[in-house]
């Protein structure tokens, strides 16, 4: 019994039954006490770029899809799938936390294999890509932005995934471990 | 769109990034002078779109308006979810918020003198 007690008396919150468990869980993910923040700092700025682009990528999808949709259907949906991986990405990096960090790292990937598949389809098949859309020439039109932002997005959700995680969770201590 | 109109947006969102960036680079977080700043930029803003949608109304501008439209309004919203995103920010990644922001209505303006223009799609 007094073994069970120790761990309530190191962290305040933590559940004497839960203090082996805890233990082991915090090694496992991000989800500890203390949500990984991907949205501050740093990732503040990375939001806001972010933003932009999801405010482009959605004004311009829905002009094209709105005006002129069957000239370029295959450009046009692009255009659409790309404003909803920025939208997503923007969300989840603004939020943090566990569940938004798996999004987040999702969208970012998305986000790299399309325009690095639509950068590549868009040079040698331009028939295909009549129109623009954010991810072509790897975003020319937009200064390359849209090629750089997910690798900076992917090495931010990297770093604050170390930073963010185990020092501060708490009830790291080995409870009955040994 | 007139053209004084674009050159005074772009000139005060210029300024607003230049001040916001001083403000980053010395590392202190952002003040009101910023929010004013921003706040002038929507005015201007604001402005623009009465007189875009005015002038369009007179059968000026592009022949599909729909782009510019689309930027014109964006435009909009880019100041204010910045001040908003910023000033949650008590560091200097707050100003640096609002640099990001101005630069990208700087930008918005010059692609939509090209959208009224016809140059450049």
């Amino acid at each position: 019994m007094s073994e069970r007690e120790r761990p309530g008396a190191v962290g305040p919150g933590a559940r004497a039954d839960d203090g082996a468990r805890a233990g082991t869980e915090d090694r496992t993910g991000t989800a500890g006490a203390r949500p990984t923040a991907t949205g501050t700092g740093p990732g503040r700025l990375l939001v806001a770029v972010y933003a932009i682009f999801a405010l482009a990528a959605g004004a311009r999808a829905g002009v094209q899809i709105g005006t002129r949709f069957s000239d370029a259907p295959l450009a046009y949906t692009l255009s659409a799938v790309a404003a909803v991986v920025y939208v997503l990405a923007t969300v989840a990096l603004a939020r943090g936390g566990a569940a938004s960090f798996r999004v987040a790292v999702a969208a970012c990937s998305v986000e790299l294999a399309g325009v690095l598949v639509v950068g590549t389809l868009s040079l040698i098949d331009s028939a295909a890509f009549p129109d623009a859309t954010v991810w072509s020439g790897f975003g020319r039109g937009y200064g390359f932005v849209p090629l750089v932002l997910p690798v900076v997005g992917l090495l931010w959700l990297r770093r604050t995934a170390r930073t963010g995680g185990g020092p501060h969770t708490g009830g790291g201590r080995p409870v009955g471990g040994g | 769109m007139t053209n004084v109109l674009a050159a005074a947006i772009i000139a005060v969102a210029l300024v607003a990034a230049a001040h916001a960036l001083v403000t980053t680079v010395r590392d202190r977080a952002m003040g009101l002078p910023h929010l004013i700043v921003l706040g002038v930029l929507e005015v201007l803003l604001v402005a623009q779109v009465v007189v875009g949608f005015v002038k369009i109304a007179g059968d000026e501008g592009p022949e599909s308006p729909a782009t510019f439209i689309g930027y014109m309004l964006g435009a909009l919203l880019v100041p204010l979810a910045g001040a908003g995103w910023g000033v949650l920010e008590r560091s200097r990644y707050g100003p640096g918020v609002i640099v990001v922001a101005c630069l990208a209505v700087a930008v918005m303006v010059v692609r939509m003198r090209q959208i009224w223009d016809g140059t450049g799609v």
